[in-house]
């Protein structure tokens, strides 16, 4: 009997292919935004106010990530907007594996690729998928503690964008204990307040996006 | 859920290290798990048990050690160590963090002949 040493990561497969994926989305010069939130938070809502607002201007692809079904891919469709479809089956979250399969189905360069995620907080924060970065979404409804009770999420996402605030009037949400909570995981995080319902909030989060598609343009 | 999968990606990784090193049979897994990740190794073994048949994992239990989650500020250069990811400096109050330990998820090490 003996033992030896290993010292590799479990996730180091997923890890890899990760870059990978990464290194081909930087070479088709797209800004890959990787959209987590639970179910009902606004994560299809929210892709479609920034399809609307850069749908001229920009090209965006949609890659929707659900466990079954096209609910989502057809409604944003409607707005004309290209959209990729992986049904993960079982699985609660989507990895670089599956993302890796609809890599050969890009055919056009786009500015932004825009992936939601599976509904879920927990699983789909530990597996990267070639993003440049998480976004997360919180919705009022859900309540101001969830970034201490999903604290990995928060920690990673580069974004948190407060959904529903339309809902602001009728729900136990403080705006200010949620940004204290989100930067208690995430100093550096950037924090935007929107309804996707109204449409409210959009003109700044949506010029904050911008500028990082000219970011990326440049680096590229 | 999500363990599944992981769980998959942990027996691949033994049964490639279990062939570089000539073992047919590992016995101990040695896994590191911080604080700081969504991993249960309740639900690892859950999972272990269903996936270990026919590999060169069958007669293998996984020993867990958990890492602490380790912070650093980098406003008053204090270390801390904390029980909950509340990334908050415990001396001085600041959201300056740095996460030293608690993200590891890896195998230390294997045993096997
Ligand atoms: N009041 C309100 N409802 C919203 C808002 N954003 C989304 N919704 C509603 O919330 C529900 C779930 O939205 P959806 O975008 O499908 O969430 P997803 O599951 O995260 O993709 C739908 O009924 C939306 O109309 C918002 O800002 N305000
Ligand atoms: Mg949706
Ligand atoms: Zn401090």
């Amino acid at each position: 009997m003996k033992r030896v040493k290993v010292l590799k990561s479990v996730l180091v497969s997923n890890m890899q292919r990760a870059q990978e994926n990464r290194r081909e989305f930087d070479r088709m010069n797209s800004l890959v935004i990787n959209i987590i939130a639970s179910p009902g938070a606004g994560k299809t809502s929210v892709i479609e106010r920034i399809v609307e607002y850069f749908k001229k201007k920009r090209k965006i692809l949609v890659i929707e990530g659900d466990i079954r079904g096209q609910i989502d891919s057809k409604r944003l469709a409607k707005l004309g907007v290209d959209v990729i479809q992986i049904n993960t089956v079982t699985a609660c979250h989507l990895d670089a594996f599956m993302t890796a399969q609809v890599l050969p189905k890009i055919d056009k360069k786009y500015n932004l690729i825009l992936i939601e995620n599976v509904g879920n907080l927990v699983c789909p924060a530990e597996f990267e998928i070639g993003e440049d970065y998480k976004l997360a979404i919180l919705s009022t409804p859900e309540g101001d503690d969830k970034p201490l009770k999903y604290p990995l999420l928060f920690y990673l996402a580069r974004v948190v964008v407060i959904n529903k605030c339309d809902l602001l009037p009728y729900v136990d949400f403080s705006k200010e204990r949620a940004k204290k909570n989100i930067l208690r995981e995430n100093s550096k995080a950037r924090i935007f307040e929107v309804s996707a319902k109204t449409g409210d909030g959009f003109g700044k989060f949506c010029s904050f996006l911008e500028k990082e598609l000219n970011a990326k343009k440049k680096k590229g | 859920m999500h363990e599944f999968s992981v769980t998959k990606s942990l027996v691949d990784l033994c049964n490639n290290e279990a062939k570089k090193n000539n073992f047919s049979n590992i016995y101990k897994i040695y896994l590191k798990i911080g604080k700081f990740t969504g991993f249960s190794p309740d639900s690892i073994c859950f999972y272990f048990e269903h996936l270990k048949p026919n590999t060169k994992c069958k007669d293998a239990e996984i020993i867990f050690s958990e890492v602490p989650i380790r912070i650093k500020c980098t406003d008053c250069g204090k270390e801390s160590e904390i029980e909950e990811p509340i990334l908050v400096c415990p001396e001085c109050g600041k959201m300056t963090i740095e996460v030293i330990s608690g993200r590891e998820f890896y195998v230390e090490s294997i045993e096997g002949e």
